[in-house]
């Protein structure tokens, strides 16, 4: 006798997840964080951080709750691409050379949608679980949570200083870096240390992107 | 007896298929273009329309001569993407309020990336294959290549005209739009048939966004209610 299925969650449900729910929170945080960005520049940082800071505890919240679900998981990695993807527009604004930071949103997107279709065509359960890759610093990067946890937030901070470094339209991004890196302040600390996990993270992208193309082709 | 397995093809053919040298050809076009794009208002727009013909072309020649390729396919809608991305963030700079375009590379990029993921999570061919979607407009769009070619179209033209026609850089979009609606021009012509198409675009990126959203939730109720 066929055993009576068990009644089936609703879609509701899951979009009511408490991770989903911080979701849709970062998104709004987000809308309104760059509505205001060329009007307010404290506001503007602090906003797109507390979103960034979302991203690390919805991910905790959906294994702590069991409530990892995929929609939540393609929600996290869209609201990051597009966030991203509108700091560097507002930086190509902000800064000359612009081309600098609309090949950086070009590889940032090229390489994570690759990855993506790598990930599937190979089965793997998500882009992170690389074991079989030959690439020592693709296994350093993957392979430590903390370093890659770091590279990632290095890019988000380095674009946030040069956003808040920026003081009119036409500043150049080797002035402004040079400047910033001969003084020895907070700032230039900070500037330092994130432009290592920046330009690893960048290396990682093109690897990514370079994986795609030796790879793609046997699928 | 086991059957002697075919000899592979070379992964190197797989790189020389024509629409995937076009494929190469369109993103060197697309560089070419986006790294003179605010000095050359003339070039720009040729090079990227050229680009956008490659991209039809480039199909037409998979299915011609039997080189469709999994390869072709990402590296076709990677391009697309990220041209479209480049194009609004231009008009993002030209135009007041920015927000409008960055609105617009949000969803574009938005949508598509839920439809890629919903499509393998549904083992779809392509999400240009939707044959059960309920929606009408949706049933609409896919259902005629015209029509979505059409639409797809529109979108570049009315963001290369915009591109056209911005003078500095502080244009008002409204402004722009309105100014030229009024007059009875080629331009006004092609601003009127392609904001059509472009509008009913953006309607089904919003659409599909809902729908592959679904999927995703739906994929994991199926995979739990197995369980």
């Amino acid at each position: 006798m066929a055993k009576k299925p068990a009644p089936r969650s609703s879609k509701l449900s899951v979009y009511l997840y408490v991770p989903n729910i911080i979701g849709y929170i970062r998104v709004l945080l987000n809308c309104l964080a760059f509505s205001l960005c060329l009007r307010n520049k404290i506001i503007f940082p602090i906003l797109y951080f507390f979103s960034f800071v979302c991203d690390a505890v919805d991910g905790w919240c959906a294994r702590r709750f069991n409530q990892v679900s995929t929609f939540g998981a393609v929600l996290d990695m869209v609201t990051d691409r597009i966030s991203t993807a509108c700091l560097l527009v507002v930086l190509s604004q902000l800064y000359k050379p612009g081309l600098v930071f609309l090949s950086l949103l070009a590889l940032d997107i090229g390489s994570h949608w690759f990855q993506m279709y790598s990930t599937f065509l190979a089965g793997k359960a998500s882009h992170k679980d690389v074991k079989d890759s030959t690439n020592w610093l693709f296994r350093a990067y993957y392979g430590n949570r903390m370093f890659m946890a770091y590279c990632c937030v290095s890019c988000e901070v380095l674009y946030l200083i040069l956003f808040y470094l920026a003081e009119n339209q036409t500043e150049t991004l080797a002035d402004v870096l040079s400047s910033n890196l001969q003084k020895i302040t907070l700032i230039s600390f900070l500037i330092g240390t994130s432009l290592f996990g920046w330009a690893t993270k960048q290396i990682i992208n093109v690897i990514q992107v370079c994986t795609w193309f030796i790879y793609a082709c046997i699928f």
